[in-house]
């Protein structure tokens, strides 16, 4: 990738003071979106790949959230430096988010016009009228049925996935070159999901974005990333391209959500599941951070916490015993069932 | 909307009839000679007089629905009877009475409710900062005081120490002004008959008797106010359409003011209603310990007095103010949350 960078994340950490502790929610963790891709971050509840796209947005609650270290370069500006009145003219107009819950995004007192229309006016300085001509038009594109009557409709007479694809509308009105989706179809139904995938899909491509894709559904990111992180515990564990990364996963976590998918064309009795949970950030576990539920961790993986290595030309993986990982998968072995968390 | 309103005010008839069941059963509770006796101010005026025959004289030992019909008769025709604790006729002390009271309930109930939503959004806004627990202390101090003992304290103070603030509803050099034949009466509200008249000495001294009253009835509903504004605008600020409002790039003082406050005010709304319940019990308690001569005061003069005719009266006055306070908060909710629809 010799392209320059739209987003380049490095070192990024978010930490929460709270009562109990200090919560490290991201823990140092470096990843690019290029123009134009779509980047899937894909891991468990709790594995901070929400608070990294808060922190893109400088949207992380302060106190008690805070970007500890780190810089998020957008286009050669770094966000973390920038003032809030500068931070808000990037919002909603360079980067703009959509959520998970569409069913509670928007807001129940104002109409879905007045909604995307205020978007408008705050980052294009245009009239009102012409506000809401583009408004209508952004309804249309989503494929909102009507547009002209939608306008003026309060959230809570549309359905989730309408919902969803005005807040779809009201994101990209202003032409943003990353869109953030926050688990944008966690909430909808399977037709549903896919519809809004297929939409975000061409709309990419129509508008020229770059997509950051959140997500827990592996199903999503080969959908509709070009290239993935996997997140756990805080840090980014592999990283490589979508079709690499199904190919020829190389850290144990990933190889277990893979497994922990049902497929139509292998006759399994069970399923394999990573046992366990993902650890309290409160209290992490010394050394490799996954070593409590990784059937491999042996040793050193109980000391020292594994860098983010190239494995092989750009596939990036944070483990110190994948190539164990390789000679299980030849063996056709399954990992998790076959040989439980030894500790 | 005005369908839904015209019905409330056709089932009004309805609800004051019962009003007036319930309060003639209670006063009928009394026995005959009880309630002779509320007609004589001296033992001496029934000496030589045969109590019995008085009675049957004045139907008082009638079955209790003869003499319901012959009052509810008088009621239809606007005769609600002679109010023995007032000295008049029922409809003229109300009548007389009524402005003093609604210049009372004005001056208190909008600096109420304004100030209570100011404060309340700024409390949750400072959320835990120093601002925030001093409004809190505040307002649980005026909550917990019951309003005679702070009417009480209040005059005690501002009138016993410190003679700046009287009891009553004018001094007597005002009172002349008034009564004087170039004196209009275009309101029956002092503050703003002397503003209309140019009498500055009226104003300032009309609005020197109602600090007191209002003070006290103020701090104990601001409080209240306060503290449903700020439980509810905290919960609302932790919505997801804030979030997404945000992430749009709206400035922190438009979330705040647009996308937080109009939901916060829904619960507020809510509670408006039992508000003036209470409000109209404070208006009867305030007005005793200032000696305001108001409705409120004709009412705790009139049941001390076991004035039936007045006690009829007043439940009618309120219950008549109640349902109409009551239909202008269901109104207003309506307008506010556009997912109330009234039907």
């Amino acid at each position: 990738m010799s392209k320059e960078a739209l987003v380049e994340v490095k070192n990024l950490k978010t930490y929460f003071y709270t009562e109990e502790g200090v919560v490290k929610a991201v823990d140092g963790v470096d990843y690019e979106i290029y123009p134009g891709e779509t980047l899937g971050i894909v891991g468990e509840s709790g594995c901070g790949k929400s608070v990294t796209s808060l922190s893109i947005m400088r949207l992380v609650e302060s106190p008690p959230g805070r970007i500890e270290a780190g810089e998020i370069n957008f286009k050669g500006t770094d966000l973390t430096k920038l003032s809030e009145k500068e931070m808000r003219k990037i919002r909603g107009n360079d980067i703009s988010m959509i959520f998970q819950e569409p069913m509670t995004s928007l807001n129940p007192v104002y109409t879905v016009g007045d909604q995307i229309i205020e978007a408008i006016t705050l980052h294009k300085g245009v009239k009102r009228k012409e506000a809401r001509r583009q408004a209508i038009e952004m309804l249309q594109k989503v494929g909102i049925p009507l547009p002209e009557q939608r306008v003026d409709e309060y959230p809570h007479q549309l359905s989730g996935g309408m919902r969803q694809r005005v807040m779809i509308a009201m994101a990209l009105s202003c032409d943003p070159q990353l869109l953030i989706a926050d688990e944008p179809t966690t909430a909808l139904d399977v037709t549903i999901q896919a519809q809004i995938l297929e939409l975000m899909n061409s709309l990419k491509e129509s508008y020229g974005m770059a997509i950051m894709m959140i997500t827990h559904d592996l199903g999503v990111i080969a959908e509709v990333s070009d290239r993935v992180a996997v997140m756990y515990a805080g840090k980014v564990v592999e990283y490589t391209d979508v079709d690499t990364l199904f190919d020829d996963p190389k850290h144990p976590y990933t190889w277990g959500l893979m497994n922990s998918i049902p497929k139509l064309d292998k006759d399994v009795d069970r399923l394999e599941a990573i046992p366990g949970s993902v650890p309290s950030p409160l209290n992490f576990p010394e050394g490799c951070k996954f070593n409590t539920r990784c059937p491999l961790a042996k040793g050193k993986c109980y000391d020292v916490e594994p860098p983010l290595e190239d494995t092989d030309g750009g596939h990036m993986v944070r483990c110190w015993r994948y190539e164990h990982l390789e000679e299980i998968k030849k063996r056709g072995e399954r990992i998790y069932e076959d040989r439980g968390v030894q500790k | 909307m005005i369908n839904y309103i015209i019905r409330r005010f056709l089932i009004l008839p309805f609800i004051l009839f019962g009003v007036t069941i319930l309060v003639f059963s209670m006063i009928m509770m009394l026995g005959p000679y009880q309630r002779l006796s509320t007609y004589i101010n001296d033992p001496a005026q029934l000496k030589g007089q045969d109590m019995d025959k008085l009675i049957s004289k004045y139907g008082l030992d009638d079955p209790w629905y003869e003499q319901y019909s012959r009052w509810i008769g008088g009621v239809v025709h606007g005769d609600f009877g002679w109010s023995e604790s007032a000295g008049q006729p029922v409809t003229e002390a109300i009548f007389s009475r009524f402005p003093a009271t609604l210049e009372l309930a004005l001056f208190a109930v909008i600096p109420v409710v304004m100030g209570g939503i100011w404060l309340g959004v700024l409390s949750a806004v400072h959320h835990n900062q120093k601002f925030d627990h001093i409004i809190r202390i505040i307002s649980t101090i005026g909550w917990s005081f019951p309003t005679f003992v702070f009417g009480l304290l209040v005059l005690m103070i501002f009138y016993g120490v410190l003679g700046w603030f009287p009891p009553g509803r004018l001094s007597a050099d005002a009172a002349a002004i008034i009564r004087s034949a170039e004196f209009v009466r275009y309101t029956g509200l002092n503050v703003l008959d002397g503003i209309l008249n140019l009498e500055i000495n009226v104003v300032f001294d009309a609005f020197r008797h109602l600090i007191g009253p209002i003070v006290t009835l103020a701090i104990v509903w601001w409080s209240y106010i306060l503290r449903i504004t700020r439980s509810s605008m905290l919960e609302t600020l932790r919505k997801d359409y804030i979030r997404t409002a945000r992430a749009k790039g709206v400035a922190e003082k438009f979330v705040i003011n647009k996308h937080a406050r109009r939901n916060a005010l829904i619960p507020v709304v809510t509670v408006a209603g039992p508000m003036v319940l209470g409000l109209l019990g404070g208006v009867v308690i305030v007005e005793s310990v200032f000696g305001y001569r108001g409705i409120g005061q004709y009412a705790a003069q009139a049941a001390q007095q076991l004035d039936y005719s007045g006690i009829l009266g007043v439940a009618m006055y309120f219950s008549f103010l109640l349902i109409l306070i009551n239909l202008i908060v269901d109104v207003s909710y309506a307008v506010i949350d556009p997912r109330i629809r009234l039907e």
